[in-house]
């Protein structure tokens, strides 16, 4: 079966600390892959070095195929990223970012002023072209994020928190709009703390600790007959904590 | 109660304060920052100090106006000066205004600059003399500190709420270019609109000034004035007072109001992959008012510091003013890259985008600055009437424009200076993270290497005349040429390194990384390696390069402590260049140690992909 992406040994040292350890995961083409772990887990450093926003110290990455450290460039052409945190040119309206990005891409000129206008209108963004992005909420953000990773129509989008801040409305929105990506051939990763999203949306997932796969598989299969979120706590090995303590709390 | 609320509060943000400042100090680069800028501000405080010890007043007086007014527009330079602590930390305190504001103040004299004017206001206590008049010296020294400080914070608040409308922004970038001009330029209003006495008018008008409070009260204690001293006194503490309130208020209002951009007017049209890279660099030059700011100080600069002297009907520096201003311009656009922050990420992930992107930053700095300081070069070389000043400015133009154009890109790339990301950027517009120091170096180091690039068109130029001209194009061709594709190639093959720059900043971590090869060599050698390069410059520069332009220009009156100008005749070149050799080789010494250890590190700061 064909990778859409291919993560094989990577390993990222800050420091002391291996903030990824020898990380290896397949997702094959046309599955929608969740990627699951506790704060610090190493998700984002994952994926930063699985699309080229971040250099391993060790390993590679592959998407359909490609290395994405040694042919950076024909790996770009297939993947849209969301990052999370991460700034955007912030003195433009959203439109104008689009514009922006697809030009520098090298689609023309009336192709991407239609696919701007399309997503800007899926996605409730197009009241807002008044509006520069340094202006826009955290929620907008994350949408806009989701419409350049669409833009160029890749074949593979890896999305790191895509839900989070998000309102119901539009989180419900991009759940079909990624569910449709997926009918139409295209392959989605996505990081996620929230395992109902999870469950709901993919059909495999990876869960990651300590800067490891630790599980990784069909849903099903991690789940192991019971819920994912005491299949997650059991793998990460924490208990819930908060009954104990805190006694001031209460009044 | 209030009074206890606000020592507790004071205490714990000068701990607050203090702990940051270790942490600052654990950081390598950081840390050489620090040291650096403390060595410089205490050669400055000596110089004050030497000053006093000499006894004269109307110097004296002079030098700590001259300090008032580091304080006032250095934040400017510094990218919004200290903000260890940023009011915003505390907004949901349930602390009064004035406790938070009076808290910060006092957190904010618990730094290295602070104590640097500290050092250098015991000069009050060195020229008092007597001692009634020392012991006023020491509460006078206290409050004339509290208020430059005061005055500082005061400034940044009040550039803040300038830069938040464009017009705004502009009366701050003509106030401000205006004070740094007069500093330089100012004699010349003064002799043709007060005196010919200049030395007696600036001592009699620092004196007025705020910054001379202190002095003034000494001064009339030692002729036994209690009056006076009184009210110089009464004067500091009533003008720290108004300023702590204003300060307070508008400490509120920042705190409390939000910033979005303003409506647009132009969209972004543009059809290629090029124009619209070019597009968006250029919307950031006329919507982020900060952007504006800076061109419009570039050019006013240029403009005041040329202009000045037409006061006293000297016309030979007006031709000056264009070039004045594109050296000012290339030093102050110097970390494009580090101001859009982590929005790089964008340019990153677009295949083939690294040339676009900076050819774009490029040709947005020549169409801001291009056409502007032509007009100005080509008007007032006109109207100075000095025909012989065509050849030169037109021959040195062209070579500045093009050479800030490839050494804004360059430096941008290879001295990337991570900065807060826009959204998430306190109510502080100058302010973009923590290395105020790295900023203020980076707009020397432009400033020097953006004016040498048009050496090659002068000195034709003086020379040959007009065969100036098309040496200074070729040149300003070349770097404007070079130094993108350099910068261009850099980012291509460092892209993601500058992206973790700009997202983590220099994390103690990678720090370590990166000094692994230093910290294997023996501690002396570090130890030494350290001090050369803090100290070479001064044998390097006030002791040598200083020195042989005082001879050069025929200055024969100051020797101050110059010390190759205490000797006789050729003795003071042998000593100049016996100076200039320690310095270098500091410098070398230094430097091969650094460059050496560098390269014995393990993998460098380069990470190794395993095939």
């Amino acid at each position: 079966m064909e990778q859409a992406l291919e993560l094989d040994g990577l390993t990222k040292v800050f420091g002391d600390e291996r903030a990824v350890d020898d990380l290896s995961l397949q997702v094959p083409a046309g599955s929608f892959f969740g990627v699951l772990g506790p704060n610090g887990a190493g998700k984002t450093t994952s994926l930063s070095m699985a699309v080229g926003l971040l250099r391993p110290d060790g390993g590679t990455a592959r998407i359909f195929g490609v290395d994405v450290w040694r042919e950076p460039t024909r790996a770009k052409a297939l993947v849209g990223v969301l990052p999370d945190g991460l700034g955007m040119p912030e003195r433009l309206t959203g439109r104008e970012v689009l514009t922006y990005l697809g030009l520098l891409r090298g689609l023309p000129e009336d192709e991407v002023a239609r696919r701007a206008a399309e997503l800007l209108e899926v996605l409730e963004l197009d009241h807002e072209d008044d509006k520069q992005v340094i202006g826009y909420s955290t929620g907008m953000r994350k949408k806009l994020g989701l419409a350049v990773a669409l833009l160029h129509a890749p074949r593979l989008l890896v999305l790191d928190e895509p839900f989070e801040a998000v309102d119901p409305v539009s989180a419900a929105t991009i759940r079909t709009i990624l569910h449709r990506f997926i009918a139409g051939g295209g392959s989605v990763v996505m990081s996620s703390h929230v395992m109902a999203l999870v469950e709901q949306l993919c059909d495999r997932v990876a869960v990651v600790a300590g800067g490891k796969v630790v599980a990784a598989g069909t849903v099903a299969e991690v789940q192991a007959g019971g819920s994912l979120e005491d299949a997650f706590v059991s793998l990460v090995g924490a208990s819930t904590r908060g009954a104990e303590g805190l006694t001031w709390l209460s009044h | 109660m209030a009074l206890a609320l606000t020592y507790g509060t004071s205490r714990t943000l000068v701990r607050m304060r203090l702990v940051a400042f270790r942490h600052a100090l654990e950081d390598q680069l950081r840390r050489s920052w620090i040291v650096t800028g403390g060595f410089v501000g205490l050669a400055l405080a000596g110089g004050t100090l030497w000053v006093a010890a000499r006894g004269d007043q109307d110097v004296l007086v002079v030098v700590l106006a001259v300090w008032m007014l580091g304080w006032v527009v250095g934040p400017l330079f510094a990218g919004g000066g200290d903000e260890t602590l940023k009011p915003e930390y505390f907004t949901m305190m349930p602390l009064p205004p004035r406790t938070l504001s009076t808290g910060l103040l006092v957190a904010a004299l618990a730094g290295v600059a602070p104590v640097i004017s500290l050092i250098a206001l015991l000069s009050l206590v060195v020229v008092s003399g007597g001692v009634a008049a020392a012991l006023v010296a020491v509460p006078a020294l206290l409050l004339q500190l509290l208020c430059f400080v005061l005055a500082s914070r005061l400034a940044v608040a009040v550039y803040g709420v300038l830069l938040q409308v464009r017009s705004g922004a502009v009366i701050a970038a003509l106030v401000n270019a205006f004070i740094l001009a007069f500093t330089a330029q100012g004699w010349a209003l003064i002799v043709a609109f007060v005196s010919t006495d200049v030395q007696g008018t600036v001592g009699k008008a620092a004196r007025i000034a705020p910054s001379g409070w202190g002095l003034v009260a000494v001064d009339a204690a030692g002729r036994g004035d209690w009056l006076e001293v009184l009210a110089a006194l009464a004067g500091l503490v009533v003008l720290a007072g108004l300023m702590l309130l204003a300060w307070s208020a508008l400490l509120v209002r920042r705190t409390t109001v939000t910033r979005a951009g303003r409506t647009p007017r132009r969209l972004l049209t543009a059809r290629t992959p090029e124009g619209a890279a070019a597009a968006k660099e250029l919307r950031s030059w006329t919507r982020d008012l900060l952007y504006g700011h800076r061109a419009v100080f570039a050019v006013a600069y240029g403009l005041f510091f040329c202009m000045m002297p037409l006061a006293i009907g000297m016309k030979s520096m007006l031709p000056w003013a264009g070039p004045a201003a594109v050296v000012m311009a290339g030093s102050m656009a110097a970390n494009l890259y580090g101001a859009d922050g982590t929005a790089f990420w964008t340019t990153l992930m677009t295949p083939g985008s690294s040339r676009a992107d900076v050819r774009a930053r490029q040709r947005a700095f020549l169409l801001v600055f291009g056409p502007s300081t032509l007009l100005i070069t080509l008007l007032l070389t006109w109207w100075s009437g000095d025909t012989g000043a065509w050849p030169l400015v037109l021959s040195v133009l062209p070579a500045l424009l093009g050479g800030a154009a490839g050494l804004v890109v360059a430096c941008s790339v290879y001295a990337a200076v991570p900065t807060t990301d826009a959204h998430k950027r306190s109510g502080n517009p100058l302010n973009s993270g923590e290395n105020e120091g790295e900023t203020m170096g980076i707009v020397y180091v432009m400033l020097v290497l953006v004016a040498t690039t048009c050496a090659p068109a002068l000195v034709m130029a003086l020379y040959t005349g007009w065969w100036g001209v098309p040496v200074g194009v070729l040149s300003g061709v070349l770097a404007w040429w070079y130094f993108g594709r350099v910068a261009a190639r850099r980012l291509d093959a460092r892209g993601p390194e500058l992206l973790t720059l700009l997202r983590h900043g220099r994390s103690p971590a990678e720090q370590a990384k990166k000094t692994a090869g230093l910290d294997a060599l023996p501690k002396w050698r570090r130890t030494l390696a350290g001090f050369c390069l803090g100290f070479a410059a001064i044998p390097l520069f006030p002791q040598a390069v200083v020195p042989a332009v005082f001879k050069l220009t025929g200055n024969h009156d100051t020797k101050s402590w110059f010390l190759a100008l205490y000797q006789d005749g050729p003795w003071q070149w042998v000593v100049i260049v016996l100076m200039a050799a320690l310095g270098l080789s500091m410098y070398a010494f230094g430097g091969l140690t650094y460059y050496r250890a560098k390269k014995r590190a393990p993998d460098g700061s380069v990470a190794v992909v395993a095939g």
